[in-house]
């Protein structure tokens, strides 16, 4: 007909960038895959730790997956997925957040060369997703359970297991013990912010205490302070939720006077309001008053006057704990205080912990909380200790529950990566091949441990496959003698709980980006820092990841 | 961090502002690191030991410092370099813990990193290099412990106290009268310490300083002594066996904190008001005198109509004290904080033995000095010097001492020192290398070689031939099995830091041991640096 060049149609809005098809596919894979060798060193005992600037002010050392990952600040949409699987493992078990990552990376690997040879992502979906199942079943199998006697044994195996890769990793034997002192005294409800972890820089890390009660800094304090005892013993705890300062009642309240005698009577009725408020402290017989509000110069020489230790402004989580402690009550308000709102405890002392003093509350008898005070050199030590006793805690929350294990070192996967092999020569079909190569992608575990401390990861792979071929299910890496070792007998225990769910998450978020064929980018999407404030819904249509839109040559 | 491109030949944004961030991995990075901290080690070297000389430290207002301490040197350094914040986190947190072995703490870890250097370059993986360093930490702190003295002291013999605190000062600038500051500073800590609860709260000590006069004019006050002077020039100057009023409210009509406003219809009621208000001075003025009060300080300030009813009843006032050291002075004279006139009474007074006002030179410079208290739990130490630098520099060098005898009052174990505590944890270690099998054992070879930094160190600022000398240390030692050998820096002719009374506190060394290594560990974990785009531009 005519051979009018016919005007384009403009469908969608000026700026819009979209990309699709296998190009844009592999393009995500290869996203991802780069992400995943930025993180893949920080992985098993002899993992390295990164550095990461954000400002001059502000760097993190850290060997923590989900942390790096949330630093790199990562924009390209289909690489953000890894960082929210990382995140979601971070929040669901506390630990393996770098397994995970690597595991995503190495099935998108695995799932590349069918892409181009023209084999459909559907295809590829379903035989990864059954293979899963399978690694599930297999794991559920392999997992033994913990009797409740051995309990503790166990948990301070998957506590020091957690820790073998940080840099608290020669302190392990000390630092399981107390984060499974601290997780043991929890109610079965686990609240994790009952487990107090306070940082003060300077000595060794053996220096770190864990006190089975309360502890917190000295807070602000007013003159008089001084003159307070520091030290009771059987002290009678009230925590209050009062200002205990001098002020007017109402805001916006004004009083008028005409006759100038009666000034005295109104300056002497706030003052018996307030004192009122003082006696009745001192009346219920507390002798350790700690508010979140102020305490004021003239209520701290009161309770001077009168034996009492005060502190103010204390952090509400700090005198939660506190309660938790000593079994006090919060009061919003002075009036009517019953003994059994008032707690108790063995001792209160003030101590000197590195430069700064602290408030504690030991010899809690029925304490549900207990303060981990954590000590070392500089900053960004603590820091970095501070993460991982938290995911170590997570980890011995989580063995609590499930009281399963697994064998680490990287046995597990060999063991289900074997398992799925033998499995994938019963069926046929393109599945067989998927099947197969998903199973060896598993085999990036124990590798990249290899690696990372240097070894032969070749030699060890063979050797392990044939000890597994053997029947020996629980053989993975050897980090001290360069060799393999059955990591059940050398303790290397892991919850079979972490592994379950970063099998699942890692195939999840794989689905998820081979599920991806275009993506549709607004401009507006992209302008900076835009990203924080998408919706849920936005972002799962950002999640179709491609290229940068300057280079796209159109 | 450079672009990647996939197979179309597209090119990835995958981090934001990628082509901005700078990435350093591997190798190369633990280089730049383990060099950043060898440059700073080597600018505290020279201020190691008792010959170490000071730095002068210029700050970007033109302030002036002057210091030997290793903490404040890197403090005001500062340091933009991310290694070398650690490593000035590093001395920090050994001030902090133990506020002595500042510059040794950073000369150590420096001296660790080099050698794990060479240990690389070999091709040890740096985990397994930390891994050694921290069995033959272990060593060390085993080995320390073993060689270790108690002193045994008492609030009446605290000679052995003294002595330690001179080792501590000796490298100061006040060590020309190292005898009488560490005197002070131990008497200052044995009267606020808690020798039961083995507990001192250093907070209870008031350094103040005040530059003019000699060092030697340094004094201990078993009181307080406040930059305030008497309220009128009248008063008189001297007061003896004060009664101390100590009040948080001001001279004035109370003010009630609800708004308020007094509605005036007629010139009788403006009169009586101001009767009132004249009347409440007097009734202040009365309660206060009617407790035989013969003094008043105060935190709030008064109007001269009441400073001089003050004069006209004999009573000597001073205004504007802080609240703090309100606090001190109530704790020194067993006084009581009085919050409202109502409250004033005999015994809430607080008893000086002697108060003055102390002038100084010709500057108009008042100084209110509180002494013979009763209760000696809180006490000042007035430093006096030439300019204001040799003040300062004086006030951190008793503070080293404060701590150090603050340590040994918690634990009374000492090590010798002058280096040979760490050449005798040097030979312990080397002997205990060839028992590992592992590679660990070049490591632990490694750390005994990095612990004999320190005495090269104090031998090259003492003039002497560092490594002749350290030779000569160490066979001696092996020798006659005496872990006292140390190097000789004030040239008294004897190795025995025993005979020397060269004393560190246990606690100090193996911190600084522990403390190196740790962020020595730290450094070499890390293998990868990923930096901002926008701050890179150094």
């Amino acid at each position: 007909m005519s051979q009018m060049i016919r005007p384009p149609i403009v469908l969608l809005k000026e700026g819009t960038d979209t990309s699709q098809g296998l190009p844009q596919l592999i393009s995500n894979i290869n996203a991802c895959c780069a992400i995943v060798d930025t993180v893949r060193t920080t992985l098993g005992p002899r993992g390295m730790d990164k550095l990461v600037y954000q400002s001059e002010k502000n760097v993190t050392i850290s060997n923590d997956g989900a942390t790096v990952m949330k630093l790199l600040d990562i924009v390209h949409p289909a690489a953000r997925t890894l960082v929210d699987i990382a995140k979601s493992q971070d929040s669901e078990v506390g630990d393996g957040t770098t397994s995970v990552v690597v595991m995503t990376g190495e099935f998108l690997k695995a799932a590349k060369p069918f892409l181009e040879e023209g084999i459909h992502p559907q295809i590829i979906i379903r035989a990864f997703r059954s293979a899963c199942a399978l690694a599930k079943q297999k794991i559920k199998e392999l997992s033994i359970d913990i009797k409740p006697e051995n309990m503790r044994e166990f948990l301070e195996k998957c506590a020091s297991t957690a820790m073998n890769s940080k840099l608290i990793a020669s302190h392990k034997e000390f630092f399981s013990k107390m984060v499974v002192d601290a997780v043991q005294l929890l109610d079965d409800n686990i609240d994790l912010d009952m487990v107090g972890i306070k940082k003060e820089s300077g000595g060794g890390m053996e220096d770190t205490q864990f006190i089975a009660g309360a502890a917190f800094k000295r807070t602000f304090f007013y003159a008089g302070f001084e003159q307070q005892p520091k030290k009771i013993v059987n002290p009678k705890v009230l925590c209050l939720n009062v200002e205990l300062e001098l002020k007017a009642e109402k805001d916006n309240a004004e009083i008028r006077i005409t006759d100038p005698s009666k000034y005295q009577s109104l300056v002497n009725a706030e003052w018996k309001l307030f004192f009122d408020k003082l006696e009745a402290i001192h009346a219920s017989g507390a002798n350790v008053i700690l508010s979140r509000l102020a305490i004021g110069d003239l209520a701290t020489q009161f309770f001077a006057d009168k034996k009492i230790f005060c502190a103010g402004r204390v952090p509400e989580d700090d005198l939660r704990r506190v309660c938790r402690a000593t079994g006090a009550a919060i009061q919003n308000t002075i009036t009517n205080i019953i003994p059994s709102v008032i707690g108790t405890c063995d001792l209160f002392e003030e101590n000197q912990v590195g430069s700064s003093r602290y408030n504690l509350f030991t010899g809690c008898t029925k304490t549900q909380t207990a303060t981990i005070i954590l000590r070392g050199g500089g900053e960004q030590f603590i820091d970095e200790a501070e993460r991982s006793l938290h995911d170590s805690i997570m980890i011995v929350r989580r063995a609590r529950k499930h009281r399963s294990v697994v064998a680490g070192g990287g046995a597990t996967e060999m063991e289900v990566s074997k398992f799925l092999r033998d499995f994938s020569l019963s069926i046929d079909g393109k599945k067989q091949l998927l099947i197969n190569s998903y199973a060896k992608a598993l085999e990036c575990i124990p590798r990249q441990i290899a690696d990372n401390a240097g070894f032969d990861s070749t030699d060890i792979l063979n050797q392990l496959r044939q000890k597994h071929a053997q029947g020996e299910k629980w053989f993975g890496v050897d980090i001290l003698n360069e060799g393999i070792c059955d990591t059940y007998q050398s303790a290397v225990w892991e919850p079979s709980l972490v592994k379950l769910n970063s099998i699942v998450a890692a195939t999840e978020a794989t689905c998820l980006i081979l599920s991806v064929d275009e993506t549709v980018q607004n401009k507006a999407a992209e302008a900076p820092h835009a990203g924080p404030q998408m919706t849920q819904q936005s972002r799962q249509a950002l999640a179709r990841g491609r290229g940068v839109q300057a280079m796209r040559g159109r | 961090m450079s672009l990647a491109f996939d197979e179309y030949g597209r090119p990835f944004i995958i981090i934001r502002e990628q082509q901005a961030k700078e990435r350093v991995k591997g190798i190369e990075a633990l280089k730049s690191h383990i060099l950043a901290a060898k440059t700073i080690a080597n600018i505290m070297k020279s201020s190691l030991g008792p010959k170490g000389m000071d730095k002068m430290i210029v700050s970007q207002d033109g302030d002036v410092t002057v210091t030997n301490d290793g903490a404040t040197i890197l403090d005001n350094m500062q340091v933009d370099n991310q290694i070398g914040k650690l490593l000035v986190q590093l001395s920090k947190s050994q001030d902090d813990e133990v506020g002595d072995g500042t510059t040794g703490v950073v000369v150590l870890a420096g001296s660790l990193l080099e050698q794990a250097e060479s240990l690389i370059e070999k091709g040890i993986h740096p985990c397994r290099i930390s891994e050694g360093y921290e069995v033959a930490c272990k060593i060390a702190t085993e080995h320390l412990k073993s060689i270790s003295d108690r002193i045994e002291f008492s609030k009446e013999n605290c000679e052995p106290l003294i002595k330690t605190a001179m080792t501590c000062l000796g490298s100061k600038i006040v060590n020309r009268y190292h005898r009488q500051m560490a005197e002070i500073s131990v008497r200052a800590v044995l009267s606020v310490a808690d020798l039961d609860r083995k507990d001192v709260n250093l907070e209870n000590i008031k350094m103040e300083g005040k530059e003019g006069g000699k060092l030697e004019d340094t004094q201990l006050i078993k009181g307080v002594i406040i930059d305030k002077g008497i309220s009128h020039p009248q008063m008189p100057k001297t007061i003896k066996d004060a009664k101390i009023c100590l009040l948080t409210c001001p001279f004035e009509p109370p003010k009630p904190k609800t708004k308020n406003s007094i509605e005036i219809t007629n010139a009788e009621d403006f009169k009586r008001l101001g009767e009132i208000e004249q009347q409440y001075f007097i009734d202040m003025v009365e309660k206060v005198k009617a407790t035989g009060a013969n003094l008043i300080l105060c935190q709030w300030g008064f109007d001269d109509e009441a400073n001089h009813l003050l004069l006209q009843n004999g009573l000597p006032a001073v205004r504007w004290v802080g609240g703090l050291d309100l606090e001190k002075i109530a704790m020194a004279t067993g006084g009581r904080i009085v919050a409202r006139f109502e409250d004033v009474s005999a015994d809430k007074l607080g008893h000086a033995g002697l108060v003055r006002e102390i002038g100084f030179g010709t500057t108009q410079d008042r100084y209110l000095s509180i002494e013979e208290c009763p209760n000696t739990s809180a006490v000042t130490i007035f430093v006096r010097g030439g300019n204001k630098m040799i003040v300062e520099e004086a006030k951190r060098s008793i503070h080293d001492a404060l701590c150090v005898t603050r340590n040994l009052i918690r634990d009374n174990r000492i090590i010798y020192g002058g280096g040979s505590a760490e050449i005798s944890a040097g030979i312990k270690i080397s002997s205990k290398a060839d028992e590992i099998a592992t590679v660990e054992q070049y490591a632990v070879r490694a750390f005994a070689d990095a612990l004999d930094a320190i005495p090269l160190a104090l031998a090259e600022n003492s003039g002497l031939a560092p490594i002749e000398t350290l030779a000569a240390i160490k066979a001696q030692q092996l020798k006659d099995n005496n872990p006292r050998l140390g190097v000789d820096c004030n040239a008294r002719n004897t190795n025995d830091m025993k005979e020397q009374h060269v004393f560190d506190t246990l606690p100090g060394k193996t911190q600084q041991l522990l403390l190196a290594n740790q962020v020595v560990k730290m450094v070499l974990k890390i293998d990868d640096v990923i930096k901002q785009g926008a701050e890179s531009d150094e």
